[in-house]
């Protein structure tokens, strides 16, 4: 499994999808983001291995890949989130509207507020649904009309009728499920261009996932969905375009959807959709 | 969407008053965390700066060597008596709190319900909490009463008929009404949470897999215990030991109450007699230098910045010891 | 015996194993009797020295009965009752914290600030709050918050200088003003804001303002009513402003907002109500009561070595809060901002991980310094470094607060690391910077905790004797101090210097009750953090 063997192939996967094997080209849309050459080291374990791909504007883009595979850390890349943890280090690029987000000028503060992250776990604050939905607002000076913001936001995140009534209790008084799609509400209250996702539904019952999974559907109608996801169905029945992440960090294939589900490329890749290892 | 001052490429910035804002604090925050540092620098400037300036004076052989203190009337300055009444209250307190402490950790990690630990536990903290001059003033009102109401006490060891040396009699005499004994007992009371609660955490952290191997074997809840918890959490408890000595050697009030003012070699062979009579510890022998001259000059006011860095030098060994040792034990498990 | 003996094998009951079982079990009995002995000797000789400064012997038996029967039974007839009925109960907690805490408020800022000069604190208090005010109206009417953050500390700091720079000026005039007029508006004024906001924040802009102008309207009756019948305006302001006006408000929202545990409002009251009662039939009947020693007079006189009836402690508790009060204003933002920068921003790697390792140890070394040494860093600092007069209020307050720094950070950082990561990482997710995450998110949960830790360190403070003695603060002065920069005492020192003292009734009385008073203060203190600790540990 050395490295040069499979970086090119990448670029072939991805090159050959402009001849337009899936539903649609894959240069349809805008490229939004772009890594390039993209390393991730902790310490001295490498969990990225020099991954390239370009994720489209309004597009639901799911990552897949078993356990370890590096999918969670390049999520996390995207807006810096990585940068928290110490022994982390970066090496290549990742281009957002054309701008590597990690040169000098670029602050992590002011770029996370344009690509939001809703967490695995559902983690809304000690505080007051309103506050909740709020804080983006707040910390960004936000000068207008709060409340109306609070409202449109839970209602696009499909909470607003279960929570109108009791906006001033804890956010933490919710149920599981009620609890991520606050943590979604959250998210998109500042008007992010870009919604990351790492497994949000992994913690919940069925029947509140499925909820979220709706709720993405609508999402990706104004934003840019990137969602990490252990769930192959989950990945099928979202997702525009899905890239696949083995062991090592490596990428090792990208294509629309359904190409990927129904005919992939690579052996490997096929033995992991079908089960046979992951 | 923002009415921060936006500037820069892209707006992937925000504004520099922010940024430097933020800056500021960060490191008015950390200039909060160095100044512990500048606090530690502090001590040892202002301890040696004066000390070495009473060393120069008195020779430091003499310091160390000296069988006699009594700085305000013969300008003896020998710091031995000294130590053997810090060593003395040092060794009686540790006899009392070693073992109580190490019992109620373990009744508090292995036995106790959490019903009873919660309420233990608090208790064993307000003896540590209760102010030392309160100690002091009941070691030298209430306890030293106490205690001499059964003494003198003599009992021979040896029975009578065979001929004997006097030496082999027991004898504890009545008590002065400054000793160092009931000045023990208060100091012993005062450490046993420092015993217990960080040998608590010891023996807690033993993994509950040890435990369940001992069980598994047949042992009863007494062997997994003593044969055990207690063997694999040594080094913590070692630890606990350390420190609870080093705050009884730095003790002030208690002592300097209970046990009085007068510095004295110790006795032999009848080690109890240094329990019933007077001594003075390096503390309290400070604080009868701060009471007595406050003059600010003088070989008598430096010797008090000389013992104050005899008992740093002392006690800060102890916690470095206590803390590489508690070290070993965090990398057992 | 000889059965068991030959089912032994089978049954695995032989003597050798009941003897081990016997063996478990006196061991365990001997752990138990070792947790309590330090315990149980402790709280006999609280209960000997409570005996001295109470003398219950004194009393004659009718006096025990009419106190069962006015104060005992009827309060414990009611905490049983309240036991079984978890609403009451919490309203019954929170009633007492809201009358016993508003009255020790009300009592402790009129001592503190009776013995500080109400003309200077006031002048103090006046600059110091002007610039914020109006650095928060301008935050109001424009909405830029920029600016707000930093300009608040600093304008709080740019106040005090200039009423430092202006004090000759300003006094003359603030002089002339009626004692009790500062006391207006130093106590006034603030409960009368507070309860417009928060009467605003609930009911509307309205009903704050009217119901902040009846507070106040409240407090200027108060003192005219008392300037005509001729007693202390001053003290009734006060106890107005600081018990009447926070313990009313908190017991009516009770009983408005809590139907349930309403009842359990009225706790308080058949406490106070028993012991006054109790007083009534006692002095009706001439019953004997004990000889105490903890008298008014020794909680509001200045200090007789002679005369033990005339012996008070006034000038050494106003002294012992005064000290410990700043003394908390100068070390805990410092402990706390230290025990932040080592949980939330000190890298664990590279050169500055190592420092944040080296603070560290440098703290648990400082933890373990002994009290009198840091008597002598004060002194050398204090004393020499700054040229500090001797015995004054500040040396001490800065001398115990270097003490208790330690204390201090190490409560906060496990109060900082309690908080779970997911909450921070929600917050940086967001858009929120490091600060904005600390302020919003991190400090908010650290609260409870860091609370907690920091009223054991003024509860250890206000205990401290050796470092003072050391710092050569005087053992007895005959009034409290006049100013931060003026010599005062502290109870404990009292204590220390009466204990040579070998007369019977101060050797068996005075000091005992002295002693009893520092030992209320402190175990007042433990239970608040112990209070807070609970509750905050059943929150989560």
């Amino acid at each position: 499994m050395s490295e040069s063997d499979t970086s090119p192939k990448i670029q072939t996967t991805i090159e050959t999808g402009d001849e337009g094997r899936g539903e649609a080209p894959l240069n349809a849309r805008d490229t939004v983001i772009e890594a390039r050459n993209l390393d991730v080291y902790y310490g001295e374990e490498q969990a990225i291995n020099d991954v390239s791909m370009e994720i489209n504007e309004h597009d639901v883009t799911a990552l897949i890949g078993p356990s370890g595979c590096g999918k969670s850390t390049f999520l996390r890349c995207i807006n810096r989130m990585n940068d928290m943890i110490d022994v982390c280090r970066v090496e290549g690029d990742i281009e957002f509207d054309g701008k590597n987000v990690y040169d000098d000028d670029v602050d992590p503060v002011a770029l996370r507020r344009k690509i939001g992250i809703v967490f695995q776990k559902p983690n809304p604050f000690p505080k007051s649904i309103r506050e909740n939905v709020a804080y983006g607002l707040k910390i960004q000076g936000f000068d207008g009309d709060i409340d109306a913001r609070v409202e449109e936001s839970l209602k696009r995140a499909a909470l607003w009728d279960e929570v109108k009534d009791q906006l001033g209790s804890s956010g933490l008084d919710l149920s599981g499920g009620q609890q991520q799609r606050l943590c979604i509400a959250r998210a998109i209250a500042p008007d992010p261009e870009v919604i990351l996702m790492d497994e949000p539904t992994s913690a919940l019952d069925p029947v509140a996932a499925s909820k979220i999974e709706d709720l993405i559907d609508d999402l990706a109608e104004e934003y840019t969905v990137i969602i990490v996801t252990h769930n192959m169905q989950q990945a099928a029945r979202i997702s525009d375009r899905t890239a696949v992440f083995l062991t090592g960090g490596e990428l090792v294939e990208y294509d629309n959807t359904a190409k990927i589900f129904e005919d992939p490329e690579e052996q490997r890749v096929e033995d992991y959709i079908t089960g046979k290892f992951g | 969407m923002s009415n921060e001052p936006e500037s820069g490429v892209g707006s992937l910035q925000r504004s520099g008053f922010v940024v430097r804002k933020e800056r500021l604090y960060g490191r008015l925050i950390a200039a909060c965390a160095v100044l512990t540092i500048v606090v530690t620098v502090g001590i040892i400037l202002a301890l040696s700066g004066r000390a070495l300036s009473f060393w120069s004076e008195i020779s430091p052989i003499m310091y160390f060597t000296g069988t006699s203190w009594s700085p305000v009337i013969a300008q003896d300055y020998g710091v031995l008596p000294l130590i053997s009444g810090t060593l003395i209250v040092t060794v009686f307190s540790a006899v009392i709190a070693l073992p109580i402490g190490l019992a109620a950790a373990i009744y508090l990690s292995e036995y106790a319900s959490d019903k009873a630990r919660s309420i233990l536990k608090p208790s064993l903290e307000i003896l540590a909490g209760v102010p030392t001059v309160i100690y002091g003033y009941m070691a030298l009102v209430y306890v030293t009463p106490m205690i001499d109401r059964f003494l003198p006490f003599s009992a021979q060891i040896i029975p009578p008929g065979v001929p004997v040396l006097p030496e082999f009699t027991f004898v504890m005499p009545s008590l002065g009404t400054f000793n160092a004994l009931s000045a023990s007992v208060v100091v012993g009371i005062m450490i046993i949470p420092m015993v217990s609660s960080i040998s608590e955490d010891a023996l807690s952290a033993v993994p509950d897999s040890l435990r369940q191997g001992g069980y598994g074997l047949g042992s009863t809840k007494f062997d997994v215990s003593t044969r055990i918890v207690v063997p694999s959490a040594t080094s913590g408890i070692v630890a606990s030991y350390v420190l609870a000595i080093s705050r009884a050697i730095g003790e002030t009030m208690a002592v300097t109450m209970a046990m009085g003012m007068s510095p004295q070699m110790p006795y032999f062979p009848n080690v109890l007699r240094n329990l019933a009579e007077s001594s003075q510890t390096i503390t309290a022998a400070m604080v009868q230098i701060a009471g007595a001259d406050s003059l600010g000059t003088g070989p008598t006011y430096e010797a008090m910045f000389a013992l104050g860095m005899t008992l740093f030098a002392i006690t800060l060994t102890m916690n470095v010891l206590a803390e590489l040792v508690r070290r070993r034990f965090r990398e057992e498990y | 015996m000889e059965t068991e003996e030959t089912t032994s094998d089978q049954l695995g009951r032989s003597t050798a194993l009941r003897l081990q079982q016997l063996k478990g079990q006196l061991f365990e009995v001997a752990l138990v009797a070792a947790t309590l002995v330090g315990i149980l000797a402790v709280l006999a000789l609280f209960v000997q020295i409570s005996s001295d400064a109470f003398q219950p012997e004194t009393a004659s038996p009718a006096w025990f009965l009419v106190y069962l029967g006015t104060l005992v039974g009827p309060t414990a007839a009611f905490t049983l009752y309240a036991r079984r009925r978890p609403a009451v109960r919490e309203t019954n907690a929170k009633a007492f914290a809201a009358v016993f805490g508003g009255l020790l408020l009300a009592l402790v800022t009129y001592a503190v600030v009776d013995s500080l000069s109400p003309y200077d604190v006031f002048t103090y208090a006046f600059f110091a709050s002007l610039p914020p005010a109006l650095v928060l109206a301008y935050d109001r009417t424009t909405e830029d918050r920029t600016y707000t953050g930093p300009a608040i500390p600093a304008s709080i700091i740019v106040g005090v200088a200039v009423a430092a720079l202006l004090y000759d000026f300003v006094r003359g005039p603030i002089g002339v003003a009626a004692e009790w007029i500062l006391y207006f508006g130093l106590v006034t004024v603030p409960a009368a804001l507070l309860v417009w906001t928060l009467t605003a924040s609930r009911r509307g802009r309205r009903s704050g303002a009217l119901a902040g102008g009846i507070v106040a309207a409240g407090g200027l009756a108060v003192a005219v009513a008392s300037i005509v019948t001729g007693a202390n305006a001053s003290l009734l302001v006060v106890l107005y402003s600081a018990f009447i006006v926070p313990t009313g408000y908190v017991l009516w929202r009770s009983v408005r907002t809590d139907p349930e545990g309403r009842v359990g409002v009225a706790g308080p009251f058949v406490l106070l109500g028993g012991t006054l009662l109790g007083a009534a039939v006692v002095d009706q009947f001439g019953i004997r009561s004990p000889d105490s020693f903890l008298t008014p007079n020794l909680l509001l006189q200045s200090w007789d070595g002679l005369t033990a009836s005339n012996a008070g402690v006034y000038p050494q508790i106003v002294g012992s809060i005064i000290i410990v009060g700043f003394m908390a204003v100068l070390a805990f933002p410092v402990g706390i901002g230290a025990a932040i920068y080592l949980e939330e921003y000190a890298p664990d790697t590279g050169l500055r991980g190592r420092l944040a390792t080296i603070l560290e140890v440098n703290i648990s070394n400082l933890a373990g310094v002994p009290s009198v040494v840091y008597g002598l860093l004060g002194l050398a600092l204090f004393r020499r470094t700054l040229g500090f007069g001797t015995g004054i209020v500040v040396t001490a307050s800065g001398t115990l607060g270097l003490l208790i720094l330690p204390i201090v950070i190490v409560s906060t950082q496990e109060a900082l690391r309690s908080v779970p990561d997911d909450l921070r990482q929600g917050s940086y997710g967001m858009g929120a910077s490091r600060w904005q995450t600390l302020r919003e998110v991190v400090l908010p949960e650290a609260i409870p905790g860091t609370l907690t830790g920091t009223i054991l360190a003024l509860a250890r403070a206000i205990g401290e004797t050796a470092p003072l003695v050391i710092i050569a603060i005087a053992t007895t002065t005959y009034s409290p101090p006049s100013g931060l920069f003026s010599s005062g005492t502290a109870l404990p020192l009292q204590i220390f210097a009466a204990s040579a003292n070998a007369k019977p009734e101060f050797r068996h009385g005075v000091v005992p009750a002295a002693a009893v008073v520092l030992l209320i203060l402190m175990l007042l203190m433990n239970a608040t953090a112990i209070v807070i600790r609970n509750k905050y540990g059943r929150e989560n």
